[in-house]
């Protein structure tokens, strides 16, 4: 085939071997890919690379308690949060967080997926539109929003008394409750978005062939329809996972002040207290546990892969 | 024709590249302006929300329509350590010129050199300003004062709170807010509570710090949001810890639905100060403005406009405002805070206000 091309070319210089014309041709396409990298690569390294490293550098440097920064090379900012119950309380609080949210999130986003997957209605596109618009709205309203709703004189608490279902208010925000509440929500949107994408396997077809075969709809949902859209369960999960443990806006607004998780406490070193070094630090810490469940989710979607 | 097209991608993309980088190492300041002090630009740093609402009807467009060459850029931010953060991130290259900020606050950025003095000869105004308000080696003075109160529902209170022990009540367990350290509201209610105590917080804060244990379970929110005035407003707290100048301003814009009182046995201070950042980029403008923010005339309209205490001994308030402001002639009992030793123990009460405090809830 390559033979044939290179012989209806007119070009053809006489001592040029197809071969290394090929070669040359590869040797030009090569470096207009790598030109074409550039940007990308630049724009990566400014936004990217270099403010990480720059966080790295920062982490080993002494922070002072008024907010003065000794430039050195020291682990204090490590020992102190690694040899602290209380940072590994907050650590702790930050990943059942996020495991909370994930399950929860994903359990609830589960059923509409896997509707807006399997929907033949003409309104498909609009109906998926409909279920990601949240996405239009910043997460700062929407956690007003809920700020509105789960208050002492909010729409839940007001409801319930008018029901007389409860005498006092419930306490439903400046709470983990709270923050957990707004975060499902804010992640559903993504949820969605990451499942729907890894349901491509589930193929209409093999639900019916177990269903000919005498299989039962529980049956069918826990032997074909679940196994199949694992994968896709496995992203939205990470995606809800990684989104919550790193977001502060949530915690921060519907926590008031009682969540202590690893973003607020980050947000709260660095604007708060100016100590960057330890905030960079934590910082790193917090990556390091992204990298961990990272590979988690690797191993795990190759298992299931295979 | 093909590999013509190719190597115009590839120039493109350098071209972009390129673009990208040297918008990357772009934006550093002209500083050609530096020596005007009547026009140019004037990059100010200061607080957000109603705050630079006010300030910039009551002093910046005045200032504007008397220097109608100088623009005055307001970059806001939510606290003083939010400015602080901001102007060490530039400290090798400033682009702001004027920061107003609180005076604990702004010490630390004396000592890490992030400010330069403030010259009686460039800025006339300061003759006005009475000793005890100038900083003592010459850095920006004083530029207004607040003092911290008792913010409460005035339906749940008909009589103004008249003790900080009103936050313990039983009767409003549950719909207290306070604003936890590093914020100086908390700072300054750990020193408050355990004077109460009959400590002397620069030794030990340790009683001070088992009564606010105690009042830890009824607190509705520690970080209350949008603010603490809004809060109350909304009936999710009924008591708490806020700014008199703001608790006033607000009281007016809810129909009185929010008072603001100060309990008897004192309150602190919250005072702010302007400051010239050192190697400003437009510093000659830079003290006209601060000149002029320390004019009776500024100074006046702020009061009126957000009722915060004059710096200055020659600006007169009409008796309505003055009755409103934190007065500054001894007749309100203050708790002296030494302004460096918080600054130095800012963290420590925070990690504690974490681990101790906001735990016990």
């Amino acid at each position: 085939m390559t033979t044939t091309q290179t012989q209806e070319r007119p070009g053809l210089r006489a001592g040029n071997t197809p071969g290394s014309l090929e070669k040359a041709k590869a040797r030009r396409d090569r470096r207009t890919y790598t030109a074409l990298l550039i940007p990308a690569i630049l724009g990566l390294l400014v936004s990217f690379v270099l403010p990480l490293a720059y966080m790295i550098r920062m982490s080993f440097n002494h922070g002072e308690a008024d907010g003065v920064i000794i430039e050195g090379f020291t682990l204090d900012s490590y020992i102190q949060p690694l040899s602290d119950p209380f940072y590994w309380k907050v650590t702790l609080d930050t990943f059942q967080m996020g495991v909370v949210v994930g399950v929860v999130c994903v359990a609830l986003s589960y059923p509409i997926t896997l509707f807006l997957a399997r929907t033949t209605s003409k309104y498909k596109s609009a109906l998926l539109a409909i279920a990601i618009a949240p996405l239009l709205t910043s997460a700062v309203v929407r956690t007003y929003g809920w700020m509105v709703i789960l208050g002492s004189n909010g729409l839940v608490n007001s409801s319930l008394e008018a029901l007389g279902l409860i005498s006092a208010p419930l306490k439903l925000t400046n709470n983990m409750l709270g923050v957990q509440i707004g975060l499902v929500e804010i992640s559903m949107p993504y949820a969605i978005l990451a499942m729907i994408s890894g349901f491509g396997r589930l193929n209409p077809q093999l639900e019916e062939a177990a269903g000919s075969l005498g299989a039962s709809k529980f049956q069918i949902f826990t032997k074909v329809t679940l196994p199949l859209t694992l994968p896709g369960v496995l992203t939205g999960f990470l995606m809800v996972f990684v989104l919550s443990i790193s977001t502060f806006i949530t915690p921060t607004l519907l926590g008031g002040g009682s969540v202590q998780v690893l973003a607020t406490e980050i947000y709260d070193q660095t604007t708060g207290l100016l100590n960057w070094p330890f905030a960079a630090a934590l910082s790193v810490i917090l990556l390091v546990l992204f990298g961990a469940v990272v590979a988690v989710y690797q191993r795990l979607t190759k298992k299931l892969g295979g | 024709m093909r590999s013509y097209t190719k190597y115009g991608m590839a120039a493109t993309a350098l071209m972009m590249a390129s673009a990208l980088a040297l918008s990357a190492c772009g934006n550093t300041s002209s500083g050609s302006d530096a020596a005007s002090a009547t026009s140019g630009e004037v990059d100010v740093i200061a607080y957000s929300g109603i705050w630079q609402d006010q300030y910039t009807a009551a002093v910046i467009k005045p200032f504007q329509a008397k220097y109608p060459n100088i623009k005055i850029n307001f970059a806001s931010k939510r606290s003083s350590a939010d400015m602080l953060s901001a102007l060490q991130g530039q400290k090798s290259n400033p682009n702001t010129d004027v920061a107003i900020m609180d005076q604990s606050v702004s010490e630390s950025g004396n000592k890490q050199g992030l400010f330069d003095k403030v010259d009686a000869s460039a800025v006339a105004n300061l003759a006005n300003v009475p000793d005890k308000f100038r900083n003592k080696d010459g850095y920006g003075p004083v530029a207004m004062l607040d003092a911290i109160g008792v913010v409460y529902d005035t339906k749940a209170f008909p009589t103004a709170p008249a003790s900080w022990n009103a936050l313990w009540d039983k009767s409003t367990c549950g719909k207290v807010n306070v604003v936890a350290p590093p914020s100086l509201l908390g700072i300054s209610l750990t020193a408050i509570t355990s004077s109460m105590e009959g400590e002397d917080y620069t030794k030990s804060i340790d009683k001070g710090v088992d009564k606010l244990k105690q009042l830890a379970p009824c607190i509705q929110t520690f970080a209350p949001n949008p603010d603490e005035y809004q809060n109350v407003i909304t009936g999710q707290t009924v008591i708490g810890l806020g700014q008199n100048a703001r608790g006033q301003y607000y009281a007016d814009q809810s129909g009185k639905k929010i008072g603001v009182a100060f309990p008897k046995e004192g309150t602190a201070y919250q005072i702010n100060t302007i400051n010239l950042v050192k190697g400003a980029p437009h510093s000659a403008a830079a003290k006209t403005f601060i000149n002029y923010a320390l004019s009776a005339e500024a100074q006046e309209a702020f009061a009126k406009a957000l009722f915060y205490a004059p710096s200055v001994s020659n600006a007169k308030l009409p008796a309505d405002v003055q009755a409103r402001v934190v007065p500054t002639d001894g007749s309100l009992k203050i708790l002296p805070l030494d302004v460096d030793f918080l600054a130095s123990v800012r963290d420590k009460w925070t990690e504690t206000w974490k681990r101790q405090i906001i735990t016990k809830q």
